[in-house]
């Protein structure tokens, strides 16, 4: 099983970035790499369960199902259902933790999967540097460093 | 019950804090609350159920044990057993996480414990500040000089 474990440091209140990035169907508003979402059926994009259909800028399409969200430990698991990436039993969680040294903010984004070995260092840099870490990096720039 | 959380980023990586954090006989080299550190009957400073004897700066004495040690989670957990001062039930446990962006290390430092009635806001002060956050920035002037 693959994992990936990328973490960084936002120069904001938690509470704030939490507010940003605890939406399930709102990574169009935040993360630079996907054009839009929509969840299936109407449902609340903060009902766990519910499933988030959306469409990166490349034009793949992903389907997700919110495996659990904590406004209180603020953070969100979600599992791929269907996706071109080739991998499977994907479950990746974001997870937010104040620095109370500063009003900053300590972002943890890891990820767990099945892929084919010969493609495990290609989806590894592919997930973590590019989707994760553009992730945050388009934090950082919205809260000024 | 009182709850006690500090947290830190520190410009260095991971392995090098944890080579400091994880000797629980160390804390008089770097902690300035500490003049004093022995572990009692000799024993290794990294097992489990090991004692150690602090002398704080101001003379009075206090002991704790260490709960739980783990290399691989880098986080250590610990109580007091004897104290001076009235914290009771007091347990601590010290977590490092890496900041793979910029190569440098979360610290989370928390406690719970309990006090007479009246105390919990001087203590819960006390401990956050003179131990918690000062211990903080000893570590950052330790690194710098260890340099």
């Amino acid at each position: 099983m693959a994992r990936v474990f990328v973490s960084s440091v936002i120069n904001g209140r938690s509470d704030r970035v939490w507010a940003r990035v605890r939406d399930f169907n709102g990574m169009p508003n935040w993360h630079p790499a996907i054009a839009e979402s929509r969840i299936e059926g109407g449902e609340p994009s903060d009902k766990v369960g519910c499933v988030r259909d959306f469409r990166l800028r490349n034009g793949d399409r992903i389907r997700e199902k919110l495996l659990g969200l904590s406004d209180y430990d603020m953070f969100c698991t979600y599992a791929i259902l269907e996706s071109p990436m080739g991998v499977e039993n994907y479950v990746a969680t974001l997870r937010l933790t104040p620095v109370t040294d500063g009003e900053r903010t300590f972002a943890e984004w890891t990820a767990e999967f099945d892929c084919p070995p010969e493609r495990e260092t290609e989806l590894i840099a592919n997930i973590g540097g590019g989707v994760f870490q553009g992730g945050f990096d388009a934090l950082k720039r919205a809260f000024g460093g | 019950m009182p709850h006690v959380v500090k947290s830190t980023i520190i410009d260095t990586p991971t392995d090098r804090v944890w080579a400091v954090l994880r000797d629980f006989n160390g804390h008089d080299r770097w902690h300035p609350a500490v003049a004093t550190s022995a572990i009692e009957r000799a024993q290794s400073s990294d097992r489990i159920g090991c004692v150690r004897r602090f002398r704080l700066a101001d003379g009075s004495e206090l002991r704790e044990q260490l709960l739980a040690l783990s290399d691989l989670e880098q986080s250590f957990s610990y109580c007091l057993l004897d104290t001076p001062i009235p914290l009771f039930n007091y347990v601590a446990h010290v977590r490092l996480l890496p900041v793979t962006d910029g190569d440098r290390t979360f610290w989370r430092w928390e406690s719970r414990f309990t006090t007479p009635a009246g105390e919990e806001k001087r203590l819960t002060e006390m401990v956050g500040e003179e131990i918690y956050q000062a211990g903080f920035e000893a570590i950052r002037e330790h690194l710098r000089e260890a340099v």
